[in-house]
């Protein structure tokens, strides 16, 4: 019997093809997602292993408050000495290790827009990772040695310049060396390393250290070592082996690239999902069109058990050869998805391709899994098959299943859906376990649907082939009725389509709404039409800056915000902004609820205005006070003197307080955006052209923009991540497509007799082509609509809850639109060769078809 | 020994509902041919599908070698095909992926048995096709075909041997072949052949004749000629 199957997958060769291929891009994705964070994490494994090589303890300022950019307190380098001393130490160091910007001597940026940079101290030989390729350390204030990669793409020799910008202007500095980390590999990010004294001043650390690097005499483990050294330290610092150091910080990373992987899982699952859909269609016509051969195969004695067997043995090899084709085309995807991340800003590093036996291993289960689990119900179905049905003379259709079941599924597939994704959004389940209870419920709906649909699909198709039916001719109103014949399976193959259209509107609509949601947030609140900001808007600007854009000409006001991240009572993670009451509300416009205007220029360490939803949370009202716990593990106390309304994207956090008190409890030094308010009658886009030559030579790396480009960067951000999310979900429309194109020739192949018929009677291939392609748009559309509508209904519901954040849904009627004709053109081309291979049937040949 | 008793078959129900066979008693001995005839609509299918437990009787008893079959489950009907039970259908339904020689083997292939070379060689040597084992059914004529389905429904040296319509598709040379084909197994193994047929020809290859009318059998006796046979039907309408 196994053999029988195996030869009759062969002779359906091109069946089983196209149905293999309707899974190979998801595992596809799945294992390219593998092997790309494989590799990744272990070029990072490889880094802070190497860097903690010479090192036996390590000492960091411990994490108080979570920050969004996962940055932990510096701390005073009074410890070291006390470090020192402790017995068993050889030798120890501090250092610090701070993002900043690297530029060359024309103030460019050396690395890719928003590849991370990093300055650091130089350590001593007996501490120090980095390996010198040429030149040496830098002893001098003006040196600085820079990683030879970054030093290769900004094309930087020893002696050249290179400028550094941290919190202050940018400086230049002689490249007196090249570093590397043993075969490391930093992506896109560098290094540019100078000494301590420099780094400190650099980053606005004096007198404080990011890390103390120890060396362990030969007689202690590095076990012991750190035990006498937290003897002598308090609680705020942590003390860890270089070995704990690493693995720490390695999972950090991991941690950090966890919502790419899940994104990525997330879109290997739709495309999975989808690919279920035509391998269960392909697996029902095709036990349809073999109706007599079971029946045949059961009067000779097959039992049920075989047939059934017959058809899963099918699936699980055409599951096998998608594996295959899908682990070879996701190693090679792994490159392409780097690639594609790092066009988009993701710069990853690593350096071969890594693919661990649970890549392949997973991706086989999942390929063979999801087409055995497809091939299930036609299988069963096969089993139906009465012995009997080898004698009639007409295929008889295995019974379906009954309405009322049908229904009841449904509905409890439906209920169980809505509950599963109400879940996420009432309990506030974040992370993988919120995406995947979404995913879950989503599947749960659209199987739901896809169950309930072919009930809706004779009026549906009455719709939307009307025109066509209408200015079709005759070849329209068959296409129409064809559509009809059997609505399950017009129903599955606009349903595999319905998802990724689903998603693409519900994507589509989303970003539509955060683009107005900004540019509303931006128009609402900021009253200065300058704004300043650090490169892509990802990175914070030296106050200096801002300092020096109110002194230029024509200026009325500038002003600086910073953001932070502390701990109120009551409230949990609250975001935190800092403003220079100076001229806060000349650049500003703050929506105070209660409270006056006055109150935010009276805004003085010990004062705070804080927004309407954390006076609910943590039930504080005007004139009380209370004790956030800042990323410095300082409690300053504070008094609310206004309270303002929520909302605005966080625009300002929940808790504003003023620049000197950010500066000097939260550990902010630097801000995230200038204001700049210009004087009444000047002319803004001069006072911005003289504001930017002003900044263009000290700090090269503020952006200087009017609340337009602001926008309009804005935009491209959100729209650049919209891209990224087509081009993935493009694999899940595609796959549809195939369905398509698989369940047209399969009707064509049920049909031959009667397409014959109709060119006896004299229907042109023309006329042919033509029917074959509406009824392809008939399909495309019908999915393309119910996508449309589904995923309108999934932003409306999703922005239910995003509302209080100042987010507001915006429907782009025209991009959704094209959306709809663009899904009409796809069925157009997923009917080009089935129509073609319809068209030429050799009529006589096809009348006496058996 | 097949054996039918009471049997009734009503399809539908109420109104709409059609009496295909109304109380029929017949006995198949071992060894012999039979023919059943009858106008469309006669139940003669219907009589055929439940002697082979294809369909269950609304009322009544079919036997198969002592075995009470219409009340058996269908593991117990599988085992029984793979036993006592051969088919030969008007479609041929030969599987197109398979030669020759091994859609005559499926059946064991089926049940997992090991075939008896020297028996399947026999085979394919009366039906004539000794020379054309590894030729696929694409490669064959439809009398060719038709040949191979009755080497595979013998391969099991089944008790009973269903044919329907086994001519029905072939023109008269290759019609005459196959029916001969069934009468030397009568003749030379002791095969027992049930075979429904609406061709006078046909029946006359047999040694019994039964007819049906409305459900009912209206005539059991060995057919004389064609001639006779053509008048026979005349009668029934």
């Amino acid at each position: 019997m196994l053999g029988l199957t195996l030869k009759s997958l062969l002779a359906r060769k091109w069946r089983s093809a196209m149905t293999a291929l309707a899974v190979v891009f998801g595992i596809a994705l799945v294992a390219g997602t593998y092997v790309l964070t494989d590799t990744t994490n272990q070029a990072f494994d490889e880094i802070f292993v190497k860097s903690n090589e010479k090192i036996d303890v390590t000492i960091t300022g411990r994490e108080r408050v979570d920050q969004p950019d996962g940055s932990v307190p510096a701390f005073s380098d009074r410890y070291l000495d006390e470090v020192r001393a402790v017995d068993g130490v050889s030798d120890a160091a501090g250092s610090v290790f701070t993002p900043g910007s690297i530029l060359n001597d024309k103030g460019k940026s050396t690395g890719a827009p928003f590849a991370p940079q990093f300055i650091s101290s130089v350590l001593p030989a007996r501490l120090e990772a980095l390996n010198y390729v040429e030149g040496r350390p830098p002893r001098k204030p003006n040196e600085a040695a820079l990683d030879e990669a970054a030093a290769e793409r900004g094309g930087l020799r020893v002696g050249d310049t290179i400028r550094l910008v941290g919190t202050g202007a940018a400086l230049p500095y002689r490249l007196v060396g090249l570093t590397r980390l043993g075969s490391a590999s930093f992506g896109g990010s560098s290094i540019s390393q100078v000494t301590l004294p420099v780094a400190q001043r650099i980053t606005g650390k004096r007198g404080e250290f990011d890390q103390i690097s120890v060396a362990g005499k030969d007689s202690v483990s590095p076990e012991e070592l750190k035990r006498r050294v937290a003897a002598v330290l308090p609680e705020s610092l942590l003390v860890e082996t270089g070995t704990e150091n690493a693995e720490r910080q390695a999972s950090d990373v991991r941690d950090g690239l966890s919502f790419l992987t899940i994104a990525l899982f997330a879109f290997g699952a739709i495309s999975l999902f989808v690919g279920s859909f035509v391998i269960f269609n392909v697996f029902s016509i095709t036990v349809a069109q073999r109706t007599r051969e079971f029946g045949m195969l059961r009067t000779l004695g097959a039992s049920r058990r075989q047939i059934l067997r017959n058809v899963l043995v099918e699936g699980l090899v055409i599951g096998l050869v998608a594996s295959v084709f899908g682990v070879l085309v996701g190693i090679g995807l792994a490159e392409g998805l780097s690639a594609l991340l790092s066009g988009f800003g993701i710069d990853l590093p690593g350096n071969s391709l890594v693919v661990v036996p649970r890549t392949v291993i997973v991706s086989f289960l999942i390929g063979v899994g999801v087409t055995l689990v497809s091939s299930m119900i036609p299988a069963f179905r096969a089993t139906r098959v009465p012995p009997i049905a080898a004698l009639s003379e007409d295929i008889l259709q295995a019974g379906g299943t009954r309405l009322w079941i049908r229904g009841l599924v449904s509905f409890v597939l439906g209920v169980a859906g809505v509950a599963l994704i109400a879940w996420v959004l009432v309990g506030n389940i974040e992370g993988g376990a919120g995406a995947a209870r979404i995913g879950a419920g989503a599947v749960c709906l659209v199987v739901s649907i896809a169950i309930f649909s072919p009930r809706l699909i004779q009026p549906l198709v009455r719709v939307i082939g009307w025109p066509i039916a209408r200015f079709g001719g005759l070849t329209g109103k068959l296409a129409r009725e064809n559509s009809l014949r059997t609505p399950a399976r017009t129903a599955v193959t606009s349903a595999a389509l319905m998802i990724g259209i689903a998603l693409v509107a519900f994507v589509t609509i989303f970003a539509s709404g955060l683009n107005s949601s900004v540019t509303d947030v931006i128009a609402q609140n900021v009253r200065g039409q300058i704004i300043l900001q650090g490169p892509g808007g990802f990175v914070e600007i030296p106050p200096e800056a801002v300092r020096d854009a109110e002194v230029v000409q024509g200026v009325e006001a500038a002003s600086g915000v910073r953001y932070t991240q502390a701990r109120v009572p009551r409230a949990g993670g609250t975001a935190v902004a800092s403003v220079d009451p100076r001229s806060v509300d000349r650049v500003l416009e703050i929506d105070l609820v209660e409270g006056t205007q006055a109150d935010l220029r009276a805004l003085a360490p010990g004062r705070a205005v804080i927004g309407q939803k954390l006076a609910d949370e943590a039930g504080l009202g005007l004139g009380d006070r209370f004790r956030p716990l800042t990323k410095t593990g300082r409690r300053p106390e504070l008094e609310v003197t206004a309270i303002m309304a929520s909302g605005n994207l966080d625009f300002l956090g929940e808790v504003v307080v003023s620049e000197t008190q950010m500066d000097r409890d939260f550990g902010v030094k630097a801000d995230f955006f200038g204001f700049v308010r210009v004087k009444p009658g000047e002319n803004v886009e001069k006072v911005k052209d003289r504001i930017s030559r002003t900044l263009d030579r000290p700090y090269p790396t503020v952006e200087v923009l009017n609340q337009d480009e602001l926008e309009q960067r804005q935009r491209e951000q959100i729209n650049a991540i919209l891209a990224l999310i087509y081009v993935l979900l493009a694999l899940a429309v595609v796959v549809s497509l195939v369905g398509i194109v698989v369940t047209l020739i399969l009707s064509i192949y049920e049909r031959t007799r009667e397409l014959g018929m109709l060119r006896a009677v004299g229907m042109s291939r023309r006329q042919v082509k033509r029917m074959i392609r509406f009824e392809a748009v008939i399909t495309a559309v019908l999915g393309a609509s119910a996508g449309l509508v589904l995923g309108i209904i999934f932003a409306f519901l999703m922005g239910i809850p995003l509302e209080g954040e100042g987010f507001v849904l915006s429907y782009p009627i025209p991009t959704l639109l094209a959306i709809l004709v663009l899904s009409a053109l796809a069925g157009v081309l997923a009917s080009v060769y089935p129509a073609r291979k319809a068209a030429r049937l050799d009529v006589l040949e096809a009348i006496s078809y058996e | 020994m097949v054996s039918a008793r009471g049997l009734e078959r009503i399809y539908g129900e109420g109104e709409a509902s059609v009496q295909a066979l109304d109380g029929v008693d017949v006995d198949f001995d071992h060894g012999l041919f039979t023919s059943i005839m009858g106008p469309s609509g006669s139940g003669k299918s219907t009589l055929m599908h439940i002697l082979a437990g294809l369909d269950r009787p609304t009322a009544g008893a079919v036997q198969i070698d002592g075995v009470e079959i219409t009340d058996l489950d269908d593991a117990d009907l599988t085992q029984l095909r793979r036993d006592k039970l051969g088919f030969v259908f008007q479609f041929f339904n030969l599987l197109p992926v398979l030669t020759a020689e091994e859609n005559v083997v499926l059946p064991l292939t089926i049940a997992r048995r090991k075939p008896d070379q020297e028996w399947v060689d026999q085979l394919m040597e009366t039906v004539g096709l000794a020379d054309r084992k590894t030729h696929r059914p694409a490669e064959l004529s439809g009398g060719q075909q038709q040949r191979v389905a009755i080497a595979r429904a013998r391969v099991t040296r089944p008790s009973v041997l269903f044919a329907d319509e086994p001519p029905g598709n072939l023109d008269a040379e290759s019609s005459h072949q196959v029916l001969q084909l069934l009468r030397s197994a009568v003749d030379e193994f002791g095969q027992t052949v049930i075979m429904v047929t609406h061709e006078p020809d046909a029946a006359a290859h047999g040694d019994r004749l039964i007819a049906l009318r409305d459900g009912r059998l209206v005539h059991d006796a060995p057919p004389v000629s064609a001639d006779a046979v053509i008048e026979l039907l005349k009668t029934l309408g």
